[in-house]
């Protein structure tokens, strides 16, 4: 009888045993990862593969090096030298001058959507240092006198910035960088990493078991996400307005995407605006400068163009998606039943 | 014969407690350690459902000040000197992909790795 009991107990052992995690069943290759504080944002970078500290070091000490070329408050920086130059023409670095030219032809290309030279009018409202104001109409109106991207002229290396414009390179600065942070990831093996710059994400390659990142979407109602987007190799960027903001005396919100034309908050019906896309520069400038255009004309700009997809937040809680997204957009939690639109070409 | 049924008794409660422990071991979610850093530099590791009154941490950079709140299980940083409050307005950590962070003092607030993360980050 004992014998027979001890053999039940013993198979109940084994029954319970089995029930344990076996977490390290497949344990995760090598994950190295760095925080850094820079551009004015916190940036995280996490690669697999063994060996790869070395590669993070490598992309830390290039985005410090774009850093001093692109403060906009630094003195020592090519921008801020730019700035203060009284109009004459100034030679600047060969990633500055691509960051320039990049910037203006993308202004061009949203037709002033996105302005490099509202710098002026943004740091007016305090948004460049933190000590928010409302400037007076007549203060806004005389600074809008000295914006205007088209007024700029780049050549080569050689920039001639008119006196009293000042550029700013903030709409695309940071999705340039994680561009070439993922290019130093690639040109040093690494076939699987996420790099966050405050939010603009840029990933290399799939997760390191192959599937798909999973990339959350800030909602501009919270502090949560409405979704998650499933992809591999592609930067994903959001502008909103929610991201930056203050309310005024009178209770009106303000925030820090201005639209270039009136020099004010845009307001044209978008709380947020994703863009997926295979560079982080275009995404960037992109997120900022369909904001700007609001809704129909994002959309139109989207038809037109390629190489890139949507995700538009309404002020009426209605989502656009473009239909490259289709299959890799999930609305989560509470944004569950939002209504989704897919847009077609 | 008695003996029989006290002993498959026995095994039948053995057997019964054994499902329940598995089965709270499997549904209980993964510690939700938080780090609190400065400059990548760990200062705390903590877990705020161990504190069961609130708690109030200091933390200083140079002339700078952040106050962080432990309450409830839950943490966030409750008052901030510096001038765009952005990390007070992030109430409390809620997602693994999402850390609180103060710019101005290079103040991060996140998961510890073992938290149970769902998505790789976080566009916003």
């Amino acid at each position: 009888m004992i014998k027979r009991m001890s053999v039940i107990l013993f198979c109940l052992c084994l029954c319970l045993c089995g029930c344990g995690r076996q977490e390290d069943e497949n344990p995760e290759p090598d994950e190295v990862s760095r925080e850094v504080f820079a551009m004015n944002t916190y940036i995280t970078m996490t690669a697999y593969g063994t060996g790869k500290d070395s590669v993070l070091a490598s992309a830390e000490k290039r985005i410090r090096e774009l850093e001093s070329l692109w403060s906009v408050t630094d003195e020592k920086s090519e921008i801020y030298q730019l700035n203060h130059n009284g109009g004459s023409p100034f030679t600047v670095s060969e990633p500055t001058s691509e960051l320039i030219q990049f910037a203006l032809s993308m202004a061009e290309k949203t037709e002033g959507a996105l302005e490099p030279t509202i710098y002026p009018v943004l740091a007016a409202w305090g948004f460049t240092t933190d000590t928010h104001r409302v400037p007076e109409q007549k203060e806004i109106s005389r600074l809008l006198e000295n914006v205007d991207y088209k007024r700029v002229r780049a050549q080569n290396r050689e920039i001639l910035l008119p006196d009293g414009m000042q550029m700013d390179m903030g709409a695309v600065a940071k999705g340039f960088t994680g561009d070439l942070v993922a290019e130093i990831m690639k040109e040093n093996k690494v076939d699987s990493a996420i790099i966050s710059l405050g939010g603009n994400i840029q990933t290399v390659g799939t997760k390191p078991d192959g599937s798909l990142w999973r990339i959350g979407v800030q909602s501009p109602r919270g502090e949560d996400n409405f979704a998650v987007l499933e992809v591999a190799e592609c930067a994903v960027v959001t502008s909103g307005g929610y991201q930056n903001y203050f309310e005024g005396e009178d209770g009106t919100v303000y925030h820090h995407i201005l639209d270039p034309q009136t020099g004010e908050s845009a307001r044209n019906g978008l709380l947020s605006v994703t863009v997926v896309g295979k560079e982080g520069k275009v995404c960037d400038a992109l997120s900022t400068a369909l904001f700007v255009m609001g809704e129909e004309k994002a959309v139109r700009y989207w038809q037109e163009n390629s190489g890139f997809d949507l995700i538009l937040y309404t002020d009426e809680d209605k989502i656009i998606i473009t239909e490259g997204l289709e299959d890799k957009f999930n609305l989560i939690g509470e944004y569950g039943n939002l209504p989704v639109t897919v847009q077609r070409r | 014969m008695k003996n029989i049924k006290f002993w498959y008794g026995i095994a039948g409660l053995l057997f019964i407690i054994g499902i329940a422990v598995s089965v709270w071991m499997l549904q209980k979610p993964d510690s939700s350690t938080v780090v609190i850093l400065q400059d990548g530099k760990v200062l705390y590791q903590l877990c705020p459902e161990d504190y069961k009154e609130p708690e109030m941490i200091e933390i200083g950079y140079g002339s700078g000040k952040n106050t962080i709140l432990i309450e409830d299980g839950k943490i966030c940083i409750s008052h901030a000197d510096c001038p765009d409050q952005t990390c007070v307005k992030m109430g409390y950590l809620q997602s693994s992909s999402l850390p609180i962070v103060c710019l101005p003092h290079h103040l991060v607030i996140q998961y510890g790795s073992s938290h149970a993360q769902t998505l790789d980050g976080m566009a916003g």
